[in-house]
C-alpha cells in the first residue's frame, strides 16, 4: 500500500488560513541531506526536480520534522483552533 | 487573585488524570485540549500496563473503554526469512490482569468527560501557545495574547511538548530523546482475530519485535496489539540511525513491517482504517528535563516519562501516574498556599519514591542495549542459525548446540569477545 493511499484514509480540519509548520526555503534550497524527506511519516517533504516541496495539509502533528531538520529551516506551531488531522481510533 | 486554582495543559492521560484529581478534591481546574473532541490527536501502541487508573477511578475496569486484556505477551526476533518468537501465555494473566489494549481516540474522551464529570472546566479545540510569565514565575497560559492566570500550571500536552519548550521550561526535543512511531488500525472481525490469535472472549495479543532485517544501520522495534474488531500494527524507529543512514522512508519501513511473510498473514484481509504516527520517548532518564519550578509542573510525555527495555514499551502508565502525583502537589501546596519552586520540588521527590523515577534510574542506560547492534543485528541473525540448524534434517550426523552457536556467531559481524561484552552489558542494563 502506498503512504499516499495511507494519509487519503485520514480526516483533517484543515485550515486555510494558518500554516501551522513553516520553512525557510534558502535553507532548504542548499541543505546537504534532506532528512525530512526520510523522516516524516506522512510524506510532507518531499524533493520535486531537486527542490523540497512541503505541503502542511498531509501533517499529522507527530513533530518528527522539528528535531529532523538539524539545519534551522523548520519552525514548528500547533495547529489552532481544533484545526488539523482528527483520527478515529488513535 | 488567580481566575484557576489549576490549569492543565493537555487531556491525555496525564493531563486528565491530573484534572480528575485535582478537581475531586476541589480545586477549581480548568483542563485546556488542543483537539475537539479531545482524543482526536492521541497516538499510542497501545497497551494500557497496570492498575493506576484505580487510584482516580476505582471501577475503571468496568467502565473504561477498554479493548482486551493481555493474556498473550509475544516477543519476536525477525529476519528476512525467519521469525523467532516467544509467546507467553498464563491463566494468571486471567485474574491477575497486567495490561490492556485501547483506543486512544475513545480512552482519552472517556477520561476528559471524568475530568469534566468530577467538576474540571473541559475546554476543547483551544490550543494553548506559551505560559505565561510574572516575576520569572509561571501564573498561567497565554493563548491568542489572552491570558489565563492560575496558581500552578501543570504541562501534559504530549510527546512533542510545544508549549514546554516554546516557553522555554524544556530542551528542544532531539535524536536521542523520541523514536519515530508509526501505526496502523487494521478491521478484522472480531471471530478472525480470536481464531488467528488463539484467543477467546476478551483476551487479547501484545507482541513486540525487532526488525532485524532492514538495510545499513536503521534500526527499528515493531509491534501488534489486538483490539476487540481492529489490530493495532505499527513500528518505532530509531531516530539517529535513520539520519545516519539519509536513504530510508520511515514510512516504507512501517511497510516492510506489515509485508512481512510471518506478520502478513495476520492482518490478511483485514481494511487498513487508520494511519497515525507520533512520537515515542525513548531516552530514558538522560532525556527527563527539570520536572517543576516556580508554578510549574511537568507530566507524561512531556517529561519523557516512559519506558521501554525492548520488551515493552510503556508510557501511559507512567502518565496517569505522573499526572495524579502531579495533582497531589498542587494540592498540598494550594493548602500551604506555597506554588514556589521550592515546594513543588515535592513533585520530584514524589516520582522519584514512586516507580516511575525508579524504574527510569534502574534501568539507566537500557535505551543503549535496546537499540543495540547486538540487539537488532547479532542476536536475531544467531538465533536463526542455531534454530534454523537445530531444526533441519540433513540426515548427517547432528552437531552440538555450542559448535552450532559458535559457528552461528561468525556471521554477525561481530567478534566472539565483542558479543560476549555486549551481551553482558545487556543483560547487566536489564
Amino acid at each position: 500500500m502506498q503512504i499516499e493511499e495511507k494519509l487519503s484514509l485520514l480526516n483533517y480540519k484543515t485550515d486555510k488560513g494558518y500554516e501551522h509548520i513553516t520553512i525557510k526555503p534558502d535553507i532548504c534550497a542548499v541543505c546537504p541531506d534532506h532528512f525530512c524527506t526520510f523522516a516524516c511519516p506522512a510524506s510532507c517533504y518531499t524533493l520535486i526536480e531537486g527542490k523540497l516541496n512541503f505541503k502542511y495539509e498531509d501533517c499529522v502533528e507527530c513533530g518528527t520534522c522539528f528535531f529532523a531538520c538539524s539545519h534551522g529551516s523548520v519552525a514548528w506551531s500547533n495547529p489552532k483552533g481544533g484545526h488539523g488531522v482528527k483520527y478515529k481510533y488513535g | 487573585m488567580s481566575e484557576f486554582d489549576a490549569i492543565v495543559v493537555g487531556a491525555g492521560p496525564a493531563g486528565s488524570s491530573s484534572a480528575i484529581k485535582l478537581a475531586s478534591s476541589g480545586l477549581n481546574v480548568l483542563l485546556v485540549e488542543r483537539s475537539d473532541p479531545p482524543g482526536s490527536k492521541s497516538v499510542s501502541g497501545g497497551i494500557l500496563w497496570g492498575n493506576e487508573l484505580a487510584q482516580i477511578i476505582p471501577d475503571w475496569e468496568k467502565t473504561a473503554p477498554m479493548e482486551r486484556y493481555v493474556l498473550s505477551k509475544g516477543t519476536g526476533l525477525l529476519t528476512e526469512d525467519s521469525l523467532i518468537s516467544i509467546d507467553f501465555r498464563s491463566k494468571k494473566f486471567e485474574k491477575n490482569k497486567t495490561g490492556y489494549s485501547v483506543l486512544r481516540a475513545k480512552f482519552d474522551q472517556f477520561l476528559a468527560n471524568k475530568a469534566k464529570a468530577s467538576g474540571a472546566t473541559l475546554v476543547t479545540g483551544v490550543t494553548v501557545d506559551k505560559v505565561a510569565f510574572k516575576d520569572k514565575k509561571v501564573i498561567g497560559v497565554e493563548q491568542d495574547g489572552d491570558v489565563i492566570t492560575s496558581d500552578v500550571v501543570i504541562l501534559a500536552e504530549g510527546a512533542n511538548p510545544r508549549v514546554a519548550i516554546d516557553s522555554g521550561l524544556r530542551k528542544p526535543i532531539g535524536d536521542r530523546d523520541v523514536a519515530i512511531g508509526i501505526k496502523e488500525v487494521v478491521k478484522l472481525p472480531e471471530a478472525t482475530i480470536n481464531e488467528r490469535f488463539n484467543l477467546r472472549g476478551s483476551q487479547g495479543y501484545a507482541g513486540e519485535y525487532v526488525l532485524g532485517f532492514l538495510p545499513d544501520g536503521v534500526k527499528a522495534g515493531g509491534f501488534l496489539y489486538t483490539n476487540k474488531d481492529t489490530i493495532s500494527i505499527g513500528v518505532v524507529v530509531n531516530s539517529a540511525d535513520l539520519r545516519a543512514n539519509n536513504s530510508v522512508y520511515s514510512y516504507n519501513i512501517m511497510e516492510q513491517f506489515v509485508t512481512h511473510p510471518f506478520i502478513a498473514p495476520y492482518i490478511e484481509g483485514g481494511k487498513v482504517d487508520e494511519y497515525s504516527a507520533h512520537l515515542v520517548c525513548e531516552g530514558g532518564i538522560q532525556s527527563v528535563p527539570r520536572l517543576s519550578g516556580d508554578g510549574y509542573m511537568i507530566a507524561g510525555d512531556s517529561a519523557s516519562l516512559s519506558f521501554s527495555n525492548g520488551l515493552v514499551i510503556q508510557g501511559m502508565n507512567y502518565a496517569i501516574s505522573s499526572g495524579i502525583a502531579a495533582a497531589e502537589t498542587a494540592i498540598a501546596a494550594r493548602s500551604k498556599n506555597n506554588y514556589s519552586a521550592d515546594f513543588l520540588k515535592s513533585y520530584d521527590d514524589r516520582l522519584s519514591s514512586s516507580y516511575v523515577l525508579e524504574d527510569m534510574k534502574t534501568f539507566k542506560g537500557i535505551e543503549g542495549v535496546t537499540w543495540s547492534n547486538l540487539m537488532h543485528r547479532a542476536v536475531p541473525k544467531m538465533a536463526e542459525n542455531v534454530f534454523f540448524n537445530l531444526f533441519y534434517e540433513t540426515g548427517q550426523p547432528k552437531r552440538h548446540l555450542y559448535e552450532i552457536l559458535l559457528e552461528s556467531s561468525a556471521g554477525t559481524g561481530m567478534s566472539k569477545s565483542q558479543l560476549i561484552m555486549e551481551a553482558y552489558r545487556a543483560v547487566r542494563r536489564m
